[in-house]
């Protein structure tokens, strides 16, 4: 049940999942959180060394996961540093996967109660939300590729179709000069930006899930370009329409954008809505892959069936939703996460690549 | 790999009600056999079938022989017609007249086969050995033969034909197309089938279902295209069919369905010949029942089920229109009355101002939140449709524009409803209607109402997550092993030709992949 | 396959409680026609309406110091559905309420002491901030509410009146919205010059933000008319209103900054003394900011294309090239004459940039601007600025010729 040949994913549908997990709360938030740093209109080339970034990192651990491409990162880091060490890595990583989780939720529960629903309290926008991402990943992971491929589409084409009409307002103006300041503010954004990458951790999970494991790497640059395609949109779309001052004070820019202009004569005329149902889409991609990653994570460690798991999980997700008490906290949470993120992701595959390239040969015969 | 084991678990199960069969049935056949005492048998058959005034049981001599035989038929199922010119003259007349000569031979045990070779002039000859099995027959149109001295009964394939006469498909209107629609007689769809073009691979494979009325079924598929695996499930799933009866190839429809829990209708039924066909061709199985016009093909996927014939019949640029139009019905028809709630009770802030104005005005006096006025009205459209179908044909449209009409006017003018909505609701329904397939119609009318509830409840948001919720359940959907939103996931870009758009047939040259087709290739 | 349906069903029939259970919520529905539609809002300096005083007098008031009348617009579901269900509407099809107090969010509350339909902000088309408001409180402070809230849409534009801005929200026509008016007369950017590019709460917030001087619209309103008239100069450092522009003015703000669609440029023949209009089709202004060690200037090149629309010189034959140059000539002349003005009126009078000089020294040389842009507006007011003109006709309407 773990791990049943019938769940098999195409290699299109594994550069999917990464997509719809690095789409998220970022969408909404980058703009501000990255030009709070750099300051300068450069933020889209910080945007995309970040992309870089992640890319190599993405591909370091698709190459330390194709060492087994039998298994999962939770059974494989036994082998590479030994039962408890590696079940403690698991369990932090399982931690981190279910924060993530925990943070999606809550950010999407702050903006709805915002903008859409004012009024509804936060347990029940949370509650159905969960309870629909638990339906869906009760199916497995092919159901959760399956839906996220119709996610992205929708994705791809709303969110341009809201972006460029934002054309109206947009001033090439603020994105000059061009690296006016030189190079050092861009590398001050780096963090942030390759922050708002996360997500190709998720290749540790499913090499061994994928029909066709060698590919892994062509879809985590598929699976990282695009949202990088987004972001680069996105950040120019937002400072080309409210200029680097105008941004850094607003709370979610992405939005504010969209809401600063009408486009009379369209059915629509006012296209948050529109962006909203993308970015609803979207986080809810995220949730779930982040939920199963975590409910997965528990079942191999503790080699039980994973849908008590899932069941189970529930209510932790919702308190981990509630713990930040305020919007900043929320916001404090998500650096949180993200540095997290820079050490799990960024240095420890590298380090366990190494150790067990030199253990090397001794894991081949056994696999 | 899970479909495999699944399969094969179901043959052990079957072999094993199979054998439970035989062995209940041994004895009672005993004492159901014919014995060769004449009287003895008649008295039988009598007893078994006797008691039904329409069984009619005629005794009479071979020729001027003495041997003494009688006929037992039905009357109303057995043709008259043949039994007096083909059974009675050949057996009193023209025996008498040719056969006198040979009398001594045929006394004895091969004079049914002598009269099964020399005399009848029948077709449809069978023996039988038991009454039962006698009764079944008699009662389903054949005439039993029971001649003094043999032990066995003959059966005579009298079965009178009743048919009606070919029609246009009722459920399936096209403009473009073949007239032709199935009929309730199994022969003559079978028969459609093969006449429809020489296909020499097209296997018409019987089956009976039904524990008490026993009725012919037929699983018809192209061997050269089919997956066998596929052959073999459908199979296993008709032979796992346990039941008293089966009126209609709903029954069948619902008894091998994946998952009867969803509201989404895993087997596609149809009126169309020409839809088989096609059907047939792309690698899918089709089941055909007797006594129904209405043929079901397995496997379905979603993007099936919104496509008519005649996206092909016509040319590819109106076919591909036509088929965009549908999807946007589709999603008018789920989504219209939920999304005007949402926007009237949640977010007036996202309706264009002028409009906003507007709305306001005409709602303004409305004495209901817009879910009941919207419930109101979209159940009053369901009632009103569902009273146009029983209601007699000629008053059925009347009907139907009088009710919408003066419901809808009235309504407004009591101020019950905004007019706006009075427009949402039409919009709706004639959305559901111009779905090419009645049942997915029905699914999506009655999912909007659970999407309307969501609506209600969390605005837009609620809209997006029931539309997450209905997407995960088709996601994990599959008839018969085909992923139900297949090809548009997983991706099979080569077969998004025939999606949403319909690419000129010069483009659609392979069948599709996740059948599993022997032959890909369908055009060269 | 048995295994998913069991474990479906469980999650289906509490899917279903829980939609059940949720339905009893509804916590954020408020139909739309419980609503009052704000489309309108004007800010003044305190001064309680007739109304409001007398309420005061029966006891309805609160603790409050009267900075700030707030005059709201909105469209009533009753007015909406007099508008749209009869032939034509008889009476106003709007309705303006004021309200006196301090806190601008409070005062919106304070209205739904006064109606059964509360206010909602989401379709709010404009802020007219009166001019003396505008000159004794920060942009910042007057913006900060309706930025920070979620109802009015950053695309909410902002003009300044001169006078008392409520009464710009008020028309004698019937079935004219006033908020609607004002909103539309935006719109007319591509026939006059005289219109400055919509300044919506978002670009404001973000003037605001970078600290640089900046213009709004300016609207002036006489016995329910309204008219567009100049600019209001928002200074950077204050982000309070400073002095005005008039239309002559902005106009030649719109020449330096290239940013105009259409528009005439009125001039009279040197020799005759007679009108000649050009109508501009398009237009292109680079601004060059040149530095010598500490010494900024700017050098300013406006380009532009359009028409001869009127001609009442009587002798000007259009089908001749040297009469089109004339009339080049003397329009170059005009505009120069206004951007002449403007620059003098910005260095000298106000000292502020509000043409945008900074933003081209900001993106042409970065470190230069680091170390001016503190003191900009001053630094500007030094700089030299040079400045060419050039026209070009390439057409002139159906009639040619000389009119003789």
């Amino acid at each position: 049940m773990i791990l049943s040949p019938k769940d098999k994913i195409t290699t299109p549908q594994t550069a999917v999942i990464v997509i719809n997990f690095i789409l998220g709360t970022g969408l909404l938030t980058l703009p501000r959180s990255s030009t709070e740093k750099v300051h300068t209109p450069d933020v889209w080339i910080s945007v995309i060394l970040g992309g870089v970034i992640a890319i190599i990192a993405g591909v370091i651990m698709v190459k330390l996961s194709q060492q087994f491409p039998e298994k999962t990162f939770y059974q494989y880091i036994n082998d590479i540093l030994g039962k408890w060490v590696g079940s403690l890595l698991s369990l932090v990583i399982i931690c981190y996967f279910l924060t993530t989780s925990g943070f999606q939720l809550r950010s999407m529960a702050e903006v709805l109660r915002f903008l859409l629903l004012e009024g509804t309290p936060t347990w029940a926008v949370m509650m159905i939300f969960m309870w629909v991402g638990l339906y869906l990943i009760i199916g497995g992971i092919n159901p959760i590729a399956r839906l996220f491929e119709i996610i992205l589409p929708l994705t791809l084409i709303l969110f341009l179709v809201v972006t460029f009409m934002s054309i109206k307002i947009f001033e090439i103006d603020n994105l000059r000069p061009v690296l006016g300041e030189g190079i050092s503010p861009v590398l001050k954004g780096v963090k942030t930006t390759a922050l708002a990458f996360t997500g190709p951790e998720i290749m540790l999970l499913l090499i061994p899930f994928m029909n066709e494991p060698k590919k892994a790497i062509k879809a985590v640059l598929v699976g990282i370009s695009i949202p990088l395609i987004f972001y680069v949109i996105t950040v120019v779309m937002v400072i080309g329409a409210l200029s680097v001052d105008g941004v850094v004070t607003r709370t979610w820019p992405t939005l504010d954008l969209i809401r600063s202009f009408e486009v009379a004569g369209l059915i629509f005329e006012r296209f948050e809505s529109l962006l909203l149902v993308v970015w609803i889409m979207q986080i809810f991609a995220t949730f779930t892959i982040t939920f199963y990653a975590a409910a997965l994570g528990l079942a191999q460690l503790s080699k039980k069936s994973i849908h008590p798991f899932m069941f189970g999980l529930l209510p932790i997700l919702y308190i981990i939703a509630m713990v930040p008490k305020n919007i900043n906290d929320l916001f404090k949470l998500g650096d949180f996460i993200g540095n997290f993120a820079l050490f799990l992701f960024g240095l420890l595959p590298l380090l366990l690549l190494i150790i067990s390239r030199v253990k090397g040969g001794k894991y081949e015969t056994n696999t | 790999m899970k479909m495999k084991k699944w399969i094969s678990k179901i043959g052990k199960n079957g072999k094993g009600t199979n054998k439970d069969k035989q062995e209940a049935n041994t004895p009672q056949d005993t004492k159901y056999q014919f014995t060769d005492n004449f009287n003895l048998n008649l008295e039988m058959v009598r007893q078994e079938i006797g008691h039904n005034w329409d069984v009619h049981f005629r005794e009479f001599n071979l020729g001027r022989t003495g041997i003494r035989s009688v006929i037992i038929f039905a009357d109303g199922l057995s043709d008259k017609d043949i039994i007096d010119k083909h059974i009675m003259t050949s057996l009193m007349v023209d025996f008498s007249a040719e056969y006198k000569q040979d009398l001594p031979y045929i006394k004895g045990s091969i004079s049914k086969d002598f009269i099964k070779n020399e005399v009848l002039t029948i077709s449809e000859v069978e023996e039988v050995g038991s009454i039962k099995e006698l009764a079944s027959k008699v009662l389903t149109g054949s005439t039993a033969l029971l001649i003094d001295g043999s032990v066995d009964a003959l059966i005579l394939g009298t079965t009178k034909i009743k048919t009606r006469t070919v029609e246009e498909p009722v459920s399936e209107a096209l403009v473009r197309g073949p007239r032709i629609g199935f009929t309730e007689s199994l022969v003559d769809n079978t028969s459609f089938l093969r006449s429809s073009g020489e296909i020499e691979n097209l296997s018409l494979v019987q089956f009976q279902v039904g524990k008490q009325s026993k009725k012919d079924l037929v699983v018809a598929y192209i061997k050269d295209i089919v997956d066998p695996e596929l052959v073999q499930e459908v199979e296993n799933r008709i032979k796992k069919i346990d039941i008293d009866s089966v009126p209609e190839s709903g029954y069948v429809e619902q008894l091998i369905e994946d998952n009867y829990l969803s509201p989404f209708p895993q087997v596609q039924n149809t009126e169309r010949p020409d839809r088989v066909i096609a059907a047939l061709m792309e690698g899918r199985v089709a089941i055909l029942l007797d006594g129904t016009p209405f043929a079901l093909i397995v496997p379905v996927t979603l993007s099936m089920m919104l496509q008519s014939p005649e996206d092909y019949y016509e040319r590819w640029i109106p076919g591909t229109f036509i088929r965009l139009l549908r999807y946007l019905t589709v999603v008018l028809a789920l989504f219209t009355p939920s999304l005007y709630i949402a926007f009237i009770s949640f977010h007036s802030g996202l309706i264009p101002t002028k409009l906003a104005i507007s709305i306001i005005g005409t709602r303004s006096g409305v004495p209901f939140p817009a879910l009941i006025e919207a419930l109101f009205m979209e159940i009053s459209i369901e009632i009103l449709r569902e009273a146009g179908l029983r209601l007699p044909k000629p008053i059925g449209p009347a009907m139907g524009i009088v009710g919408g009409l003066i419901i809808g006017e009235a309504a407004v003018q009591a101020g019950i409803v905004s007019p706006v909505l009075v427009i949402v609701v039409a919009l709706t329904a004639i959305s559901s209607f111009s779905i090419p397939h009645y049942s997915i119609g029905i699914t999506l009318r009655i999912l909007r109402f659970p999407a309307m509830i969501c609506a209600a409840t969390f605005g837009l948001y609620g809209v997006i997550l029931f539309f997450l919720l209905m997407t995960s359940h088709l996601v994990k959907l599959k008839s018969f092993g085909v992923p139900y939103l297949s090809p548009a996931v997983p991706y099979r870009l080569s077969e998004w030709k025939d999606l949403m758009v319909r690419m000129p047939l010069m483009m659609m040259k392979r069948r599709p992949k996740i059948m599993h087709t022997k032959n890909p290739i369908r055009k060269g | 396959m048995k295994q998913t349906h069991s474990n479906i069903r469980p999650l289906f029939i509490s899917l279903s409680i829980l939609l059940f259970l949720s339905l009893t919520g509804c916590w954020s529905s408020h139909e739309i026609e419980e609503q009052s539609l704000g489309i309108g809002l004007a800010f003044d300096k305190g001064k309680k309406s007739s109304i409001e005083k007398e309420v005061n007098e029966q006891g309805g008031s609160y603790s409050k110091k009267d900075l700030i009348t707030a005059t709201y617009q909105f469209i009533t579901p009753q007015v909406a559905s007099s508008t749209t269900k009869q032939s034509g509407p008889q009476q106003k099809s709007y309705v303006n309420v004021s309200e006196t107090g301090d806190s601008v969010h409070q005062m919106v509350r304070e209205l739904s002491l006064r109606s059964e339909q509360p206010v909602t902000g989401h379709h709010m088309k404009v802020l007219v901030i009166g001019e003396s408001l505008a000159r004794s409180y920060k942009m910042e402070q007057l913006l900060d509410q309706n930025l920070r809230e979620s109802e009015i849409r950053p695309s909410c534009l902002v003009l300044i009146s001169k006078g008392r801005a409520s009464k710009t929200l008020e028309s004698k026509k019937a079935g004219e919205i006033p908020a609607f008016r004002l909103a539309g007369i935006v719109e007319n950017a591509y026939r006059t010059t005289r219109i400055f590019p919509p300044m919506s709460h978002i670009k404001v917030e973000s003037k605001i933000q970078s600290e640089s001087s900046f213009l709004l619209q300016k609207v002036l309103s006489v016995n329910g008319q309204v008219k567009f008239a100049g600019a209001a100069v928002i200074d950077g450092k204050t982000h309070k209103m400073t002095g005005t522009l008039n239309e002559e003015d902005l106009e030649g703000v719109t020449w330096i900054t290239g940013k105009g669609k259409g528009g005439v440029v009125k001039s009279f023949d040197k020799e005759t003394g007679q009108l000649i209009v050009y109508e501009i089709e398009s237009m292109k202004s680079n601004i060059t900011p040149r530095v010598k060690g500490n010494n900024i200037s700017f050098d300013v090149n406006i380009e532009s294309v359009g028409r001869l629309s009127e001609n009442w010189v009587i002798s000007g034959d259009t089908f001749k090239n040297e009469f089109l140059k004339k009339a080049e000539k003397s329009s170059e002349k005009e505009v120069k004459r206004l951007v002449g003005n403007v620059l003098e009126k910005m260095q000298k009078e106000y000292q502020v940039d509000v043409a945008g000089f900074g933003n081209r020294l900001r993106i042409e040389h970065p470190k230069v601007w680091k170390k001016v842009k503190k003191d900009w507006d001053q630094t500007f007011s030094e700089t030299p600025i040079n400045y060419d003109v050039k026209l070009t006709i390439n057409d002139y309407g159906t009639s040619g010729g000389s009119k003789r």
